[in-house]
């Protein structure tokens, strides 16, 4: 299904703005209301842009599904038939466009700066994260706004006016509360403490300075001399908020007024070493760069894992180097591992990515979870679309009679897969805060896998994988009050 | 006047590795001068489902018990072996005085269940407007001789199921409706009264406590009362006052000096924590201030309290 529509779409949006329409339509919007009479005119919401369309294909990849079969048109099977010979001539590419990354060892990530690329990893399939931004690389929009010309509302904009109008929200509250309880000392005719009129008057200073429009209908502030609000980051806020309420008209002012035409992208994209991997070995999408040559997938798995344990050890770090000179010397496709030391099977970044492969794989669109203490969230289409639905943990399992045999090996292997039940009920809590199911994903740890492997001096990344086992748990919270049947 | 009531140091029985305490007494003066408020855990004994307000004994924490022997407050009594050596040598006239006061409680009990037994059925027949059967009834009961009635014969065989029920072990009927009852056997509830307050042992070891303990002690030192975190995912959860008077602050989490951890900890203690206005809190103790500090007294117990900025 997904299939046929990202066969409609064209291949990728270059368009970093695709959000200029809807700041069109808000002052149609409005239009339109007047010419219905409605009682009382309210700001229209400005309208998303479409998610489906920009976000059609679930990966960076080009797919070509035959055409459909008809029964009763027997040219359908002529056209099957063509499609079926012309791909085994000339077979399509999968891979329209690939993208190029280049391994960062002080981020942990895999960076990518070229504008296209970056807009098509998020667009198609979610990858990676904006280096000045929360999710979605946006800084350039967000700088734009600041500057006053014209584009779309960035979530974290969305979210500081939100969190600014709970903020006033509370004020307010707190005043009335304020006032309520002065009132009934009045009526009572006892004396007003003296010491509350200096909080208002301090309450009242910080009203004064968070919020111009609060100021002139207070009477309680008169006295006060207001605090001038010349910080920039106010001033934008309250852009943002006329904007809203009365459009766009001011923000085009300001923008002719500064008018700075073209301000330098200074944002990257940033994958995770878990995204780049399933980029560049799953999908072939990403090629990682290292000194203006590409890198392999079993150079990079190595990498990634050398990387993935704290502190790295320097000679490790050696290692990394004396293989990826021996892959130059002797072409791309042939490495010899054998010099490296053992790579450890329960290494975080393979346990990562078998985890991450298998949600993929299922069709999940897999975020980092951090911002929820877990190490995965899983969308079911995406961030935009909808909230995630599962959070994910990852604990290795050693069920293998390999972890088993000695008992120095077995203190270690209950050391690493042994948590509290403290962790347990306090991911639990947080994951219930914010609605999510909790899944604990288990992965089977084979025994190391080095002692074959030396033999064949070669890695395969599909074998390492294979060994591989996941087992997913979903845990909930139970309230014997709240799930009574 | 409960002040008066408590001597230091009191007992604390350990009974299958939990330390319980059974004197009210003991529990309000812990909570009052020494900040531990402990876990209620006594149930209404035929209401064994029962979860909310419990009753005695008190739970306490190995913590909570270590701090109070640590300072002399409290001392451990092996329940167990107690209750067996102080039954074992009793003395002969101590048992029988105790025998003796336990059938007497037993006919006690065993009359009053019977007299409410008779005022229940009064009230009844009352409420049913049936006052000349009271009547007639109170009249048998006066005459003891039974009285072949046609119009007692319904009433006869109740008055007898009623009165065989409450009493399990009735001889005949006869006996049954006369005064002399058939003593209840009472299973006693407490052993202190026959058995005398068991002496301080002072060989007896401190309990094993968890290496979350010097965080326990230094939040106790600083005035705080704690409870178990489980529910929040914590060690303890710190108040600032009587967990009746406040809500708590702290989310404490205790952890070991070089202990490693996984910074997630952190962002899901700290988002917790600040889900429920709370701080999350970690605390460890150095090993080497506490060798150092013996001679100058200094806590060697530091603690972080981590807040999430951005809810």
């Amino acid at each position: 299904m997904s299939h046929d529509m990202a066969a409609d779409v064209a291949v990728s949006m270059p368009d970093p703005l695709p959000n200029d329409r809807p700041s069109n339509q808000i002052t149609n919007g409005v239009e339109r209301n007047e010419d219905v009479n409605e009682p009382k005119p309210q700001i229209p919401r400005p309208k998303r842009p479409n998610f489906a369309q920009i976000h059609a294909k679930p990966l960076p990849l080009d797919v070509y599904p035959l055409p459909a079969f008809i029964p009763h048109n027997p040219l359908s099977l002529v056209r099957i038939a063509i499609a079926l010979i012309s791909q085994s001539f000339w077979p399509p590419s999968s891979q329209t466009v690939i993208h190029t990354g280049y391994f960062s060892k002080e981020t942990q990530s895999v960076h990518v700066t070229d504008a296209q690329s970056i807009r098509a990893l998020w667009e198609q399939g979610f990858f990676g994260k904006g280096s000045l931004s929360r999710s979605e690389p946006r800084w350039l929009d967000q700088e734009k706004r600041k500057r006053g010309l014209v584009a779309s509302l960035t979530s974290e904009e969305a979210t500081r006016l939100r969190r600014e109008e709970r903020r006033q929200f509370k004020l307010e509250r707190a005043r009335k509360e304020r006032e309520a309880i002065e009132q009934q000392l009045r009526e009572e005719g006892k004396p007003y403490p003296a010491i509350q009129d200096e909080e208002v008057s301090v309450e009242s200073d910080l009203d004064k300075s968070q919020d111009s429009q609060l100021q002139a209908s207070d009477e309680r502030t008169e006295g006060v001399s207001p605090i001038p609000t010349s910080d920039s980051c106010v001033v934008a806020d309250d852009n943002l908020r006329r904007e809203l309420e009365e459009g766009k008209d001011i923000s085009t002012q300001i923008a002719e007024e500064i008018c700075q035409p073209d301000i330098q992208n200074q944002e990257h994209l940033q994958l995770t070493p878990e995204e780049a991997f399933f980029l560049a070995h799953a999908t072939g999408a990403l090629q990682v760069y290292r000194n203006n040559s590409v890198v392999p997938s079993s150079y990079l798995l190595r990498l990634f894992c050398t990387y993935s344990t704290f502190p790295f050890s320097e000679k490790a770090e050696a290692y990394m180097d004396t293989i990826y000179r021996l892959t130059e010397l002797h072409g791309r496709n042939s490495i010899d591992f054998s010099e490296t030391g053992a790579m450890a099977p329960d290494n975080p970044f393979i346990l990562r990515y078998v985890v991450y492969l298998h949600f993929r794989s299922l069709g999940w669109v897999v975020r980092p979870g951090v911002k929820f203490a877990v190490d995965y969230l899983l969308y079911n289409r995406g961030p935009v679309f909808a909230h995630a639905e599962f959070a994910v943990i990852i604990i290795p399992s050693y069920s293998h009679q390999y972890w088993t045999e000695t008992s120095e090996r077995k203190a270690e292997v209950d050391k690493r897969q042994n948590r509290g039940w403290w962790w347990l009920h306090r991911i639990n809590r947080v994951q219930t805060q914010v609605q999510k199911t909790l899944v604990l994903v288990y992965v089977e740890v084979p025994p190391p896998l080095d002692e074959e492997h030396r033999m064949f001096h070669k890695l395969n990344v599909g074998d390492v994988l294979q060994s591989y086992k996941v087992r997913e748990f979903v845990v909930r919270r139970w309230t014997p009050n709240r799930n009574r049947d | 006047m409960a002040q008066t009531l408590v001597t230091e140091p009191f007992p604390i029985s350990r009974i299958a590795n939990r330390y319980l305490i059974f004197d009210v007494n003991i529990i309000s003066h812990i909570r009052r001068e020494h900040n531990i408020c402990g876990v209620l855990i006594g149930t209404i004994p035929n209401l064994s489902q029962q979860n909310v307000f419990l009753g005695i004994p008190m739970q306490l924490m190995p913590e909570e018990t270590r701090l109070l022997v640590e300072h002399g407050h409290a001392y451990i009594v092996e329940d167990a072996d107690a209750h067996k050596t102080g039954f074992m040598e009793m003395s002969r006239e101590d048992r029988l005085a105790f025998l003796r006061q336990m059938d007497k409680q037993g006919v006690e009990m065993a009359l009053d269940a019977k007299r409410r037994a008779a005022d229940k059925q009064e009230k009844v027949l009352k409420e049913k407007g049936l006052e000349r059967k009271i009547q007639e009834k109170n009249l048998r009961r006066t005459d003891i001789t039974p009285n072949p009635a046609t119009g007692e014969t319904s009433v006869g065989p109740s008055d007898e199921k009623s009165l065989s029920d409450s009493m399990p072990p009735s001889p005949t009927v006869g006996s049954a409706r006369g005064q002399k009852v058939a003593p209840y056997f009472i299973t006693p509830t407490t052993s202190h009264p026959p058995l005398p307050t068991p002496p301080l042992s002072p060989a007896a070891e401190l309990p094993k406590v968890p290496h979350t303990y010097p965080l326990f002690r230094h939040l106790q030192s600083k005035g705080y009362f704690s409870t178990p975190g489980l529910r929040f995912g914590c060690h303890y959860t710190a108040y600032p006052g009587d967990p009746l008077r406040f809500h708590s602050h702290f989310l404490a989490t205790g952890l070991d000096w070089d202990e490693e951890f996984e910074l997630l900890d952190i962002v899901g203690g700290g988002r917790l924590g600040t889900g429920v206005k709370k701080a999350y809190l970690i605390g460890g103790e150095d090993p080497e201030a506490k060798a150092s500090g013996k001679e100058d007294g200094s806590d060697p117990v530091r603690a972080f309290s981590i807040e999430w900025a951005g809810l």
